[in-house]
């Protein structure tokens, strides 16, 4: 079944009842000024019209994770999620995103069980961008506001009504055992109007740069001084890296009650944009400078990460573009290496 | 702003033609209409690439100790009147001789706060404004629209005293005056009237937001600290969680670091990546040392610090 399914707003209660029937529901939600991610229970929650300021990455590999608890020498693992996990209302790019983390943390050659037992069987249900947003740039990246890699089901927003699509199995298969949720069958003019809609957005992106060389350019570019020019500036904040669907570091703490034998061990976000990130217990750190930061970061996203598993670790979401402290925009540093390169 | 922008490059020209300075910190225009981004600028052929308007709202100063290497001169600095604050307050605190730094002043009407033009936008891409009065008209693709400036300024421009910087070598166009008083501030004097509980309250709402990366500590000129104590590992003070007791703390010993020291410049909330709003607590405190010590941080480069000062008289009914 790749027909198209057409949802009207109005019932969207019935979608979410019966993902909530099988799955813990995530999705973007408003709260306290910002939108972001957070666990829902009711469709009247969801905030479906733009995208979440932070990552959707945060669902499957939390900002910070209790991986074992202990107690007079004695540990204990944390068990996963009861129900596996659907995300309805992710975008394109974090659908994608989602696909590389996956590379690194799932089907690569370490699973890590923390992301596993969260993604393996996640419904992915993703909503075309219909605004795409200042500093989007999924295009570079062979993606665009409508693309489905990493999705299981699709939707598009036509007004009153969602376009339904399934992308995979699992998205099919949920479709079809769901028969409580009333779907229609779309119009010709509702198919126009997705067309319209999708259109109206691809042509609002700014213009596509091809940048398929970077991966060579980069492997020439080690010494470069525009790595100074860049660290001159770069705050060696965590914004770019923590705000990233991407970017995956991360520290390993361990915590412990004062005065008692109980703690925890968690894992937490880490950047390598921070000095602390590679000093070593010696004292010594590899990675001294914000030059040497900088380039690790660019050098991870554009070039090792294209040595090690075929692509580049960047969806174009924006957000790193958007929020830099310092408008080092990601794009103009991949542009101004290309142009020397 | 043209005019501005005119006398700043000429006048930038020429400060490194003569060698009166090696470099100056400034702003060019960033990847949009709406940003503008730090440069460094060392070739006076590189001077036509500054730029001053409402969208250079980070605080040059913190960039001032990266960039005097010892014995290559003098180091120019675009500074509004918050920037100009932060320098005069490094000299105070030894931070920088004041002979080493040459500060260009520049009139200022105020910053950009990019979330709240970006909230007023639908976050689409705005490619061109201008001012009309009291009036930001922002032009995109497909729209335009015209907006109260107040309702974009940076909070921190709004309760802003002193425009143009307490001490400067060289100015571009006219000083402007600073007000007799702090101007009025609604927002403060609503945050005043809470109660502790309730203030209490109001941060742990905000700060529950906070992701911990450090970009209103990295962005803010008075923390300066070599190694701050939130990453200090050995012995490790604090934990590095998002946990609300970890960030909190964060938050707190931050504030007490840069009491009597902040210059309200609000680059530290223009930094957070989720508008987290950072400035009343900073405020709250500048306001309490100016109360207990009489002294504003920032105006005079050869005052003491409140905090490197003790009097006899100072108030401490606060030491049990
Ligand atoms: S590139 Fe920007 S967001 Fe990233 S570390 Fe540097 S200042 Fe922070
Ligand atoms: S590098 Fe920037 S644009 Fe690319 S995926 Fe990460 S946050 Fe998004
Ligand atoms: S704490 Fe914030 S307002 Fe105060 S000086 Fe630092 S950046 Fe400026
Ligand atoms: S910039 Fe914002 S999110 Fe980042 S540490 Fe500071 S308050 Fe937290």
């Amino acid at each position: 079944m790749s027909d198209i399914l057409k949802l009207d707003k109005k019932r969207l209660d019935k979608f979410v009842a019966a993902l909530l029937s099988e799955y813990r529901l995530f999705g973007p939600v408003e709260a306290n000024g910002l939108t972001r991610f957070a666990e829902v229970e009711s469709a009247d929650a969801l905030k479906l019209d733009s995208n979440t300021d932070e990552s959707a990455k945060g669902i499957f590999f939390p900002q910070v994770e209790t991986i074992l608890t202990y107690e007079n020498g004695k540990t204990e693992t944390p068990s996963g999620p009861d129900k596996p996990i659907a995300v309805l209302g992710i975008r394109p790019c974090d659908a994608r995103s989602l696909l590389m983390l996956d590379k690194v943390f799932g089907t690569g050659k370490y699973n890590d069980s923390c992301w596993t037992r969260r993604y393996e069987n996640a419904l992915i249900i993703s909503v075309g961008c219909n605004t795409p947003r200042a500093g989007c740039f999924c295009n570079w990246l062979d993606l665009g506001p409508f693309s489905k890699q990493g999705s299981d089901i699709a939707l598009t927003d036509i007004g009153d009504a969602l376009l339904v699509e399934s992308c995979s199995e699992k998205g099919r298969g949920f479709l079809e055992s769901s028969d409580e949720i009333p779907f229609r069958k779309p119009t010709d003019d509702d198919l126009s109007k997705a067309a319209g809609v999708r259109e109206h957005a691809e042509s609002s992106m700014e213009d596509k740069v091809d940048i398929s060389s970077i991966k060579a350019v980069l492997d020439k570019s080690w010494d470069s001084s525009l790595w100074d020019e860049l660290a001159g500036k770069c705050l060696s904040c965590a914004v770019c890296a923590y705000l990233c669907p991407t970017c995956h570091c991360f520290d390993i703490q361990d915590e412990k009650m004062p005065g008692t034998s109980r703690g925890r061990r968690i894992r937490i976000w880490d950047t390598c944009m921070a000095p602390q990130f590679t000093k070593e217990a010696s004292g010594h750190n590899p990675r001294p400078t914000g030059k040497k930061r900088i380039r690790q970061r660019v050098m991870h996203k554009f070039n090792y990460f294209v040595d090690v598993f075929g692509e580049i670790a960047c969806v174009g979401c924006g957000r790193c573009v958007r929020s830099c402290p310092v408008n080092l925009d990601i794009r103009y540093v991949i542009k101004r290496f290309m142009d020397a390169g | 702003m043209a005019d501005v922008e005119q006398v700043l490059r000429e006048t930038v020209r020429k400060l490194l033609q003569e060698q009166k300075v090696c470099r100056v910190i400034g702003y060019a225009r960033g990847s949009s209409a709406l940003r503008s981004t730090p440069v460094f600028i060392e070739d006076e052929k590189d001077a036509d690439s500054l730029v001053f308007d409402i969208t250079c709202g980070n605080n040059l100063t913190q960039y001032l100790k990266k960039c005097g290497k010892a014995g290559d001169g003098r180091v120019g600095i675009v500074a509004k009147g918050c920037d100009g604050r932060a320098v005069v307050q490094y000299i105070a605190e030894g931070q920088v001789k004041r002979e080493g730094i040459l500060i260009i002043g520049i009139p200022c009407e105020g910053v950009l706060d990019h979330r709240k033009a970006c909230d007023k936008t639908q976050g689409r891409e705005v490619s061109e404004y201008r001012i009309e009065g009291e009036k930001v008209v922002l032009k995109g693709k497909d729209f335009e629209v015209s907006l109260d400036k107040f309702d974009v300024l940076s909070d921190s421009c709004r309760r802003c005293r002193y425009p143009s910087p307490p001490v400067h070598d060289v100015f571009i166009t006219e000083p402007k005056e600073a007000a007799s008083q702090e101007p009025e501030c609604k927002e403060f004097d609503e945050f005043e009237k809470l109660d502790a509980s309730e203030r209490w309250a109001f941060f742990e709402n905000e700060f529950s937001k906070c992701i911990r990366c450090y970009a209103c500590r990295n962005a803010c000129p008075m923390c300066y600290c070599e190694e701050c104590f939130v990453d200090q590992s050995n012995p490790q003070w604090f934990g590095k969680s998002t946990d609300l007791s970890d960030t909190m703390i964060f938050h707190i010993v931050r504030v007490l670091h840069t009491a009597g020291r902040c210059v309200d410049c609000g680059a530290c909330e223009r930094a957070c990546p989720l508008g987290i709003n950072l400035g009343l607590l900073n405020k709250k405190v500048e306001k309490e040392i100016q109360e207990r010590f009489g002294y504003t941080s920032g105006l005079d480069p050869d005052e003491t610090p409140a905090m490197a000062a003790f009097d006899e008289e100072d108030k401490q009914e606060f030491i049990l």
